[in-house]
């Protein structure tokens, strides 16, 4: 397409010259020192709540550990609880109360396994790339 | 990209931003100025993902465009007043600012068209590099070209 000659000359008459450079930039520069701060103090928060989690199911793992320990170390031929109401399936539950719960106790340590993974990898990325606003990529051919 | 090479980086295409905004925001320089800082710091907080191709205007002008977009769908109900009743006392006030009537023209164009426009005569990109700040495909650049060209040229009486 070919430029249009009066409005070509029309818009470079019209280019603009700004005489506040400096000013513009002082004042960008004091808005990216506000960014700065207010990034430095979310990274710090999120890394605190992060580290909290960890700790937490580092927690649980370790006294879910324990409890299957002991649940394991039980004499195998007594059942860990018994009921004294006489229903089907709470007898079902009593009989095989150890099996049960070994099986509860490795699905939460299962789970909390992966929730530390997950949080330290949500760390290491946030490293990288906490606050980034959503600008879509841009490459040029 | 560090804050060094950002700040300096800036420093060389602030004005051609800022004159690109200008144009956008049909000569208000402090609604014009307030948008590059805006983009500037989204720029900022994106640098880390700038493919360092020295097209570093290109990639602030994708971000300042749709700056302006966001603005302008944030405040279109004011934006209708606000333009009315700048039309007016700009037409009153008769050619107290430099570029007047080229502002005028413009603000008749919708923001997609006038941004095309600008890039087009004010920058100097060619077709397929609007289309890529834009995010349009080159038919609709043309498009958005001819409809403004002849919308602007009727309105300047060229």
């Amino acid at each position: 397409m070919n430029k249009d000659k009066a409005l070509e000359e029309l818009f470079l008459a019209q280019k603009p010259h700004f005489d506040d450079k400096a000013d513009f930039m002082a004042a960008l520069t004091r808005r990216l020192d506000a960014v700065e701060v207010v990034r430095q103090h979310q990274e710090a928060v999120i890394r605190r709540y992060k580290m909290a989690m960890v700790v937490a199911f580092v927690v649980g793992v370790v006294s879910g550990a324990i409890t299957m320990a002991f649940v394991l170390s039980m004499p195998s031929d007594m059942p860990l609880f018994t009921v004294q109401v006489q229903s089907g399936i709470l007898l079902w539950l009593a009989e095989n109360s150890r099996v049960i719960s070994a099986t509860i106790l490795a699905l939460l340590m299962s789970f909390g396994t992966m929730s530390i993974i997950s949080n330290v990898q949500d760390i290491l990325h946030l490293r990288k790339n906490h606050l980034k606003p959503h600008v879509p990529n841009y490459r040029f051919h | 990209m560090t804050r060094e090479a950002f700040i300096t980086l800036v420093e060389r295409e602030q004005e051609a931003l800022r004159g690109f905004l200008l144009a956008l925001c049909c000569g208000n320089k402090s609604d014009a100025d307030d948008l590059a800082q805006d983009s500037l710091v989204k720029a900022y907080l994106s640098s880390a993902g700038y493919q360092e191709k020295g097209r570093f205007r290109s990639w602030m002008f994708k971000i300042a465009y749709n700056t302006f977009l966001n603005h302008k769908a944030s405040c279109r109900t004011m934006d209708t007043l606000d333009e009315a009743r700048q039309l007016i006392s700009s037409q009153s006030a008769e050619s107290c600012f430099e570029h007047q009537s080229l502002y005028l023209a413009l603000r008749t164009l919708p923001p997609k068209e006038r941004s095309a426009i600008t890039l087009f005569y004010l920058n100097g990109y060619n077709i397929k590099e609007i289309a890529t700040i834009t995010d349009t495909s080159e038919d609709a650049v043309k498009k958005q070209l001819s409809r403004g060209r002849d919308k602007l040229k009727a309105r300047l009486e060229l």
